[in-house]
């Protein structure tokens, strides 16, 4: 018997890999090269790099530089990966508990109006139940990266209704860590009632140790993990959060929420505030060719024919989150400015829609939920941060009787 | 006027610091990622407020020149360690400062002050251990040991 050893394996592959080589490097280089174009009229990276791939894609003359996004797969997997694993290491409770009586009532505010919002939409396209309840979520569920990003960009951090803003953006985290879980034996092909129970079951019996592993299994977790070096780290927190999200997926929970929870586990460890710089760049990287996958599936022409579904959807949206801007701006007794710009910062879309329109197809969904996904997120991705760093001329045209607190500004909050 | 500061959580970004001065909100922001936002609102309400985003380090720096603990007149002190009851700290050597074109021993640094030079910064040169017949110079930076108590005889005796 002959090995073909590490020669052999390399000569095997060796004009495949390279050709692969090139159009990663170069996949790459355009999503970046775009987006930072796009940096420059103050445009988040999603939209582009998700630009970049339907530009590059089987779809669009011009070059094609990944004909299929099935050959990133393993790629793309550790960018949904790595994006819910930050999220979960990110996310505390207590952020939400501090936050006190007025922040549940904002954020639930807002996902109810936005949800409601989605289902309509969903159930008014006819695609099937299971379609609606995806397109709920993708609609209802603010993009937190873009959201973020844009008040610290736009100079917001000082704002009155800063921190109640973000705290809407909290609130969302934990229903999409929820509605993640449930949304799953859904999106599984159970057969019977019988089979769908006990995936039901395996999934929960599953999410309650990971639960269980966070809550009071720091100390091992942290040991395992635990190491000086930012090399060691690094490689056992990956190792750990693809080996939960794995498992997750194995036992029919999805590998998205397997990773959340991962990053939970990790956050209450002792190397929690260490990975979470670490992840970073790894995050970055990852998650970018997962925008850029999803866009390379993207049919241009298939675009148009979703159009109308997709305005509807964006018209509902700005509508759903000014009415919860104004809302949440009356709680905290706040005038127009604050609530423009909670509505129009949350308005954006991006990363939590497209991961919930990838999971959905893969589960062999409508496949209409792809581009209409992508043409949804597009829009508000783009048109979200272009409305709130202008929400100073749209407060104006709030009427004042919306208002009937004198306090304008947070200056008057005593 | 409220001397009270205000505290904020921002959920993903960081912590914020507030106090009401002169009419206005000066607010600090401390990132996660160690970077420092201060924001200072306009006092009339009208204007976008004025931001300037530091470094960690250099947040660092202004925090101690607000605290009063950076500036001394014709001292800086860049790093203080006290070990034990040892003292190790840099001294810049002013322009007017007695110790400026003398010798350490003309100085009689040891039996003056009960400190020690253990090392000369000048411009990019480093003198280690520097013999008795080495001549200061203004601008030096010195690295003194000794008791904490000793360094301001030093500082009036050879800095200042």
């Amino acid at each position: 018997m002959i090995f073909p050893g590490p020669s052999g394996l390399l000569a095997a592959t060796g004009g495949e890999t390279g050709k692969e080589l090139v159009a990663l490097g170069a996949a790459l280089l355009v999503a970046g090269l775009l987006a930072r174009a796009g940096r420059r009229i103050g445009l988040p990276t999603i939209p582009l790099f998700m630009a970049a791939g339907i530009l590059t894609g089987p779809y669009t003359p011009g070059p094609v530089l990944v004909r299929d996004p099935v050959d990133l797969g393993l790629l793309t997997t550790l960018g949904l990966i790595l994006l819910l694993f930050h999220l979960g290491l990110e996310f505390s409770l207590d952020d939400l508990l501090a936050g006190g009586r007025k922040l549940l009532l904002a954020g639930a505010a807002y996902l109810v109006i936005n949800l409601s919002a989605g289902a309509a939409i969903g159930a008014s396209m006819g695609w099937g139940g299971r379609e609606a309840l995806v397109i709920a979520g993708i609609v209802g569920i603010s993009s937190s990266a873009i959201v973020t990003k844009l008040v610290i960009e736009l100079r917001r951090l000082a704002n009155p209704e800063t921190g109640l803003l973000l705290g809407i953006v909290v609130v969302e985290d934990v229903f999409l860590a929820i509605y993640l879980a449930v949304l799953q034996p859904v999106l599984g092909e159970a057969e019977g009632i019988g089979e769908a129970v006990a995936s039901v079951a395996k999934g929960v019996v599953f999410l309650l140790v990971l639960v269980a592993v966070a809550r009071w299994g720091r100390g091992p977790v942290g040991r395992l993990l635990g190491s000086g070096d930012d090399e060691l780290l690094t490689v056992c927190f990956v190792g750990l959060a693809v080996l939960i999200a794995g498992v997750a997926a194995n036992v029919g929970v999805s590998d998205a929420i397997g990773a959340f929870l991962a990053g939970q586990v990790v956050a209450g460890t002792a190397v929690a505030h260490r990975v979470e710089r670490l992840v970073l760049p790894l995050r970055d990287l990852f998650a970018a060719m997962f925008f850029f996958a999803f866009g390379l599936s993207v049919d241009p022409g298939a675009l148009t024919s979703v159009a109308g579904p997709v305005l509807a959807a964006v018209t509902l949206t700005a509508i759903g989150c000014i009415v919860a801007g104004v809302i949440a701006a009356r709680i905290q007794g706040l005038g127009p400015y604050a609530a423009a710009n909670i509505g129009l910062t949350v308005i954006a879309r991006g990363e939590f829609s497209l991961i919930l329109a990838s999971l959905a197809v893969a589960a062999g969904l409508d496949g209409r939920l792809g581009p209409f996904t992508a043409g949804y997120v597009l829009v508000l991705a783009i048109a979200g941060p272009l409305a709130a760093s202008r929400s100073h001329l749209f407060a104006r045209r709030l009427p004042a009787r919306l208002f009937p607190s004198p306090a304008i500004s947070g200056k008057d909050v005593p | 006027m409220s001397d009270q500061i205000h505290e904020q959580e921002l959920p993903g970004i960081g912590r914020r610091y507030s106090v009401q001065a002169d009419g206005a909100e000066v607010s600090v922001v401390i990132h996660h990622s160690g970077r420092r936002d201060v924001y200072l609102s306009d006092p009339t309400g009208h204007m976008p407020p004025s931001v300037a985003t530091l470094s960690d380090d250099q947040a660092r720096r202004l925090g101690a020149v607000l605290a009063g603990a950076y500036f001394q007149p014709t001292l800086t002190r860049h790093i203080e360690a006290v070990v034990g009851g040892l003292l190790i700290d840099w001294v810049t050597v002013a322009d007017d400062s007695p110790g400026a074109g003398r010798t350490i021993a003309d100085l009689q640094v040891r039996r003056q002050t009960r400190m020690t030079i253990v090392a000369i910064l000048r411009g990019e040169q480093v003198v280690v251990v520097p013999e008795p017949t080495e001549v200061l110079e203004a601008g030096d930076r010195v690295v003194v040991v000794g008791r904490p108590e000793d360094l301001d005889g030093f500082v009036r005796h050879v800095a200042g």
